[in-house]
């Protein structure tokens, strides 16, 4: 069920940029995109997450003009896109693979659209030259796209469609190419570069780290649905789905029994541990999903059994891994009842497989996701 | 056998045109194999090719024309004589020359080359002299073959078969027949863009010479001159120069005239009684071709036989009438039968005959001709 | 005689000694020449096959008919009897010239209308038509090739000719008739047919690697669908164009077969003078082999040309 769940602050009064409509796109047999809705805003960075097949590059591909829409209405600053083609759409892509014009340099690559639009030559130049030094990309100029490196590539890529000044700026993964340390670099000067021009950036990447860094807003999809729209926070803190758990950082997920109680709702697994839960509203509920991000569990060994006041779940368990990230350390704990949690500690803590410890998180850092049964 | 061409079968036609584009190749291994200072001073060297040695088995390897053998020859004188033949074709002379200058020719102890060929062999002293006393029948030549121009006394080769050029037109479409070469001239409004010449340069040329009164084989530059330009009046009204491929536009009626070779042009006359093939009273040319043993036959013995057995005049009447060409053997003549010798075009008549002159070679003026004909079809 | 036995070994020794000495000296010189041999061993094995084919039925011949190109009037039989310029500086009569001109005429003529011709319906092979149905369509318009191209053009013969096929159905359907039977236009008409698939085949392997990216990219910075063709497709097809003209050029200048077949009575092309000069009366091997040579010249140019434009900028293609 596509769940549009919007953030605390609802804004109706912002101009919409893009806005998707009940959009559906169909390969054939093949359903890619079901009944899509999505509001973007004007100036904001939206990310749209998911894993491989989703159906979140369809509908980049959709906004850009690249596809059309099998049914539903797709419209970019209040205009229906509705035959439009895409050479006509005040928007501007960042391909995957970059997709510069080999056979023109860096200068006549960016300038591409200008000439089309025929800027008068002054114009032109001083563009074209603030685009290059934008992406710090000046004294390539003259370079042909093979003599440049992947990291230097998108960037000209980057400058190519920013030179347009589009309304909306639309990236397809565009960092999935590089490597790590260049990806956080480039991560930074996206952000800058759109904290700079105040363009509506529209992200499309499987990366959930690098939505969650760069992102206003997140649409998790899943299987041409969105799961979740929201904030960075609100994502990861409220995911509105076993999914969207699962997908945005670790967690521990437990699945039982839904128990409401005088004191608090509790949770009651098949290895008959029970977990106190935070009050909800819903009480009609029975199959239920519960999530607990490893952050929010405190580890006390025997030897200092502290715990947090407000830290309601206690239970025993024993080391079973250790396993060193550089900046944490993840514990695999094992709980008596057989669940194993995954535990962040910080790096200079030392444990040893088989120590017992116990386990302790509040019941508010529950997060309670009902289970879903899709139809088979 | 005129210059280039065998008769009608396609096949022919499309292994000419394998030679025209093989020619390159044939000239780099020409090239190649004479890689010495003076070009074609060879002495045929003896190349082991592919077919069995003649000596041994005593077979007869023969180096002819398509049509002029079959097998059913063949097999009458492997009857007679017990020595198997083995035959293979050519289509032009200069691709037999080729072969047998490039030493490929070697096991061949029989060609057939054309008229002029015949001469140019005999200054590369590339064939044999023939022994008189050997042969048996050559009394039998008609007397315009007895001691020809290209070959006097029939020193080194023996007349095979001969033909001529003519005209050939529709005679529903042409009420007044064509008698002459000035036809052409002076119907030029009624056959404009529907005739063609041969594209052959000492067969137009002669053509027009002969029109002009001139022998075929002028070498005075201003005898040629006048013809050049004559055939330049006429050029106009040409649809084009083609020795072959007219068939189609001819039998359709988009071409009224065509001026071929006797063994195509009569074929479709006597299928097709329409068409009406005429050879110009001024005269025409005549051409022969002839059986000569290399001097590097392997197997002379074997080939006087074969050069017997086909003096023959019960066999040279047999072939005549299955392989439909003009034989010189005056004797085999007697013996056709009336229809084919009435065939004018097939045997015109003596006098007619007295005017057609064979293609004898112009020496120094060749390069004169090939001047003008280069001028003539590029203008 | 103290030392007798030690003088005596001394002295069978040293003999030895220089020899061994002399031995491996030798040694080592065998040594460094069989490295030198190993060494080239491998390309010439690669490419000693292929460098002895050119070598004999390239290089040799081409040597040989600049030599008899330098031979004025060289006749078959003939010694070789001094050399000159005299048949290069013939070629340059008009006469001649304007066989070249005409050769030249109708391969660039040949080589446009494949080119015209042949781009769209290789750009809708490769981009457009379905993609169960591309192999099919390939070798459909590949088969004429599989005839005998002298057939294809008596084909045409049948087809140009005044009361041919093409005249019945103009005729029928009310249309003003042609006859361009016997005519240059009859020439462009055979040998376009004739190489078009040439052309096709190998646009068609330029445009099935086109990146489609490109085009979008294209598109995407508001080109439309005119602008991204000549802007990007003809930019990065161009070595494809260029090998097809190339192919098309050479072939077609080489062609006289349907220069005489359906050209009129003014259709000497270069080939067929050449063919006259070494196989017909002039016997003038010497100026066939300066014709030769042109001929080779005009070929040359031609791919130098026609590379220059296909291999712009080796390096800013991947």
């Amino acid at each position: 069920m596509a769940q549009t769940i919007s953030p605390p602050m609802v804004d109706t009064a912002a101009a919409l940029d893009v806005e998707l409509r009940d959009v559906i796109k169909a390969f054939g047999e093949d359903i890619a995109v079901q009944g899509l809705n999505l509001k973007i805003r004007q100036g904001e960075f939206f990310s749209i997450l998911g894993p491989s097949g989703c159906g979140k590059t369809t509908t980049l591909r959709m906004i850009a003009g690249f596809e059309t829409l099998t049914s539903g209405e797709l419209t970019i600053q209040g205009k229906s896109m509705n035959g439009i083609p895409a050479h006509r759409r005040s928007v501007n892509t960042v391909f995957q693979s970059y997709a510069l014009f080999n056979h023109m340099s860096v200068w006549d690559n960016v300038a591409f659209g200008l000439k089309i639009r025929k800027i008068p030559k002054s114009d032109l130049r001083q563009r074209v030259g603030e685009a290059l030094t934008l992406v710090q990309m000046e004294s390539f100029a003259k370079r042909y796209p093979n003599q440049l490196s992947g990291g230097q590539r998108q960037r000209v890529a980057l400058a190519r469609a920013l030179v347009n000044r589009p309304a909306v700026m639309l990236l397809d993964e565009p960092l999935g190419a590089l490597d790590l340390k260049l990806r956080k670099q480039m991560q930074v000067e996206l952000s800058n570069l759109h904290q700079r021009l105040g363009i509506t950036f529209i992200m499309v990447t499987h990366d959930q780290e690098e939505a969650l860094s760069l992102s206003d807003r997140i649409a998790v999809m899943k299987d041409g649905r969105i799961e979740q729209v929201g904030s960075p926070n609100e994502i990861y803190e409220h995911p509105a789905t076993a999914f969207v758990a699962d997908f945005i950082g670790d967690t521990n997920l437990l699945s039982g029994q839904f128990l409401a109680a005088e004191t608090c709702p509790l949770l009651a697994t098949e290895s008959g541990l029970q977990v106190s839960l935070p009050p909800t509203d819903h009480n009609d509920i029975t199959d239920i999903d519960v999530s607990i991000r490893p952050e929010k569990i405190h580890l006390s060994t025997q030897t200092d059994a502290k715990k947090p006041a407000n830290h309601n779940n206690c239970y025993p368990g024993e080391v079973k891994h250790i396993l060193y990230t550089g900046p944490h350390i993840h514990c695999i704990i094992e709980l008596a009842t057989g669940e194993q949690l995954r535990v962040l500690q910080p790096n200079h803590m030392r444990y040893q497989p088989g120590e017992s410890v116990y386990v302790s998180w509040a019941a508010v850092d529950c997060q309670v996701l009902v289970a879903h049964n899709p139809p088979s | 056998m005129p210059r280039r061409l065998s008769r009608s079968s396609l096949l022919s036609r499309t292994s000419r045109r394998h030679f025209l584009q093989g020619s390159a190749a044939t000239m780099a291994v020409m090239g190649l194999s004479n890689c010495r200072r003076t070009i074609g001073e060879t002495e045929p060297e003896p190349a082991d090719s592919s077919t069995a040695s003649a000596e041994a088995s005593g077979a007869l390897h023969i180096y002819t024309w398509a049509d002029y053998t079959d097998d059913e020859l063949a097999a009458q004188f492997t009857e007679a004589t017990g020595i198997d033949v083995k035959i293979d074709v050519y289509d032009s002379n200069e691709t037999m020359l080729a072969k047998m200058q490039a030493g490929g020719g070697a096991n061949y102890s029989l060609i057939y080359p054309s008229d002029y060929m015949v001469t140019e062999m005999i200054g590369l002293d590339m064939l044999a002299k023939l022994d008189k006393s050997r042969l048996i029948g050559l009394d039998k030549i008609r007397e315009k073959w007895k001691s020809p121009v290209y070959d006097p006394e029939n020193s080194h080769s023996i007349p095979y078969s001969w033909g001529t050029t003519g005209l050939l037109y529709n005679s529903e479409i042409l009420t007044t027949p064509p008698t002459d070469w000035n036809y052409l001239w002076d119907n030029s409004d009624v056959l404009s863009r529907k005739m063609t010449l041969l594209d052959d340069v000492r067969e137009t040329m002669g053509a027009v010479l002969s029109s002009l009164g001139y022998s075929y084989n002028a070498t005075d530059p201003t005898e040629l001159e006048e013809a050049y330009q004559k055939l330049l009046d006429l050029k106009p009204n040409l649809a084009s120069f083609k020795s072959f491929g007219w068939q189609d536009e001819l039998l359709s009626g988009d071409l009224l005239l065509s001026m071929v070779y006797s063994v195509e042009g009569i074929p479709v006359s006597l299928e097709n009684p329409t068409f009406k093939y005429v050879i110009p009273e001024s005269g025409s040319s005549v051409w022969t071709d002839t059986m000569v043993i290399p001097t590097s036959a392997p197997n002379v013995d074997a080939a006087y036989e074969w050069i017997n057995f086909n003096l023959q005049p019960k066999v040279s009447q047999e072939t005549v009438e299955r392989l439909f060409f003009a034989t010189p053997n005056g004797e085999a003549m007697t013996m056709l039968s009336q229809e084919l010798l009435d065939n004018k075009n097939l045997f015109p008549p003596e006098d007619l005959l007295a005017k057609c002159e064979g293609i004898a070679p112009v020496g120094e003026a060749n390069a004169l001709y090939d001047e003008y004909w280069t001028k003539v079809t590029s203008a | 005689m103290k030392n007798s036995g030690f003088d005596r070994i001394k002295a069978e020794q040293k003999p030895k000694k220089l020899l061994a000495l002399v031995v491996n000296w030798l040694q080592a010189i065998f040594d460094l020449i069989w490295r030198w041999l190993s060494n080239l061993a491998r390309p010439i094995g690669l490419l000693g096959p292929a460098g002895i084919w050119l070598l004999l039925l390239m290089v040799l011949p081409m040597l040989l008919i600049t030599e008899l190109s330098l031979v004025p009037g060289l006749k078959p039989g003939q010694p070789i009897a001094g050399y000159g310029l005299l048949n290069y500086l013939r070629i340059l009569e008009p006469t001649y010239l304007q066989v070249l001109q005409r050769s030249a005429t109708f391969a660039t003529g040949t080589t446009l209308l494949c080119l015209l011709l042949g781009f769209p319906v290789a750009y809708w092979l490769a981009l457009m038509a379905p993609k169960r149905w591309r192999n099919l369509l390939l070798v459909l318009f590949i088969l004429p090739l599989w005839t005998s191209s002298l057939l294809r053009t008596y084909a045409w013969i049948t087809l140009l000719r005044s009361s041919g096929v093409i005249n019945l159905v103009l005729g029928a359907l009310g249309l003003p008739t042609q006859s361009l039977m016997n005519t240059p236009w009859a020439v462009y008409i055979g040998m376009t047919y004739s190489f078009l698939p040439y052309m096709v085949l190998i646009l068609y392997a330029s445009l099935e690697r086109l990146d489609l990216k490109l085009l979008e990219a294209a598109a995407d910075l508001g080109a439309n669908p005119q602008i991204a063709f000549w802007r990007v497709t003809v930019p990065q097809t161009l070595p494809g164009i260029a090998a097809g003209c190339l192919l098309v050029f050479v072939t077609s200048l080489g062609d006289f077969v349907v220069p005489t077949l359906l050209g009129g009575p003014s259709s000497m092309t270069i080939s067929r003078l050449i063919y006259n000069q070494f196989l017909g009366v002039a016997r003038n091997w010497g100026f066939g082999s300066a014709l030769s040579m042109v001929l080779i010249l005009m070929v040359s140019l031609a791919i130098a040309l026609l590379l220059k434009y296909g291999d712009r900028n080796p390096e800013i293609y991947s």
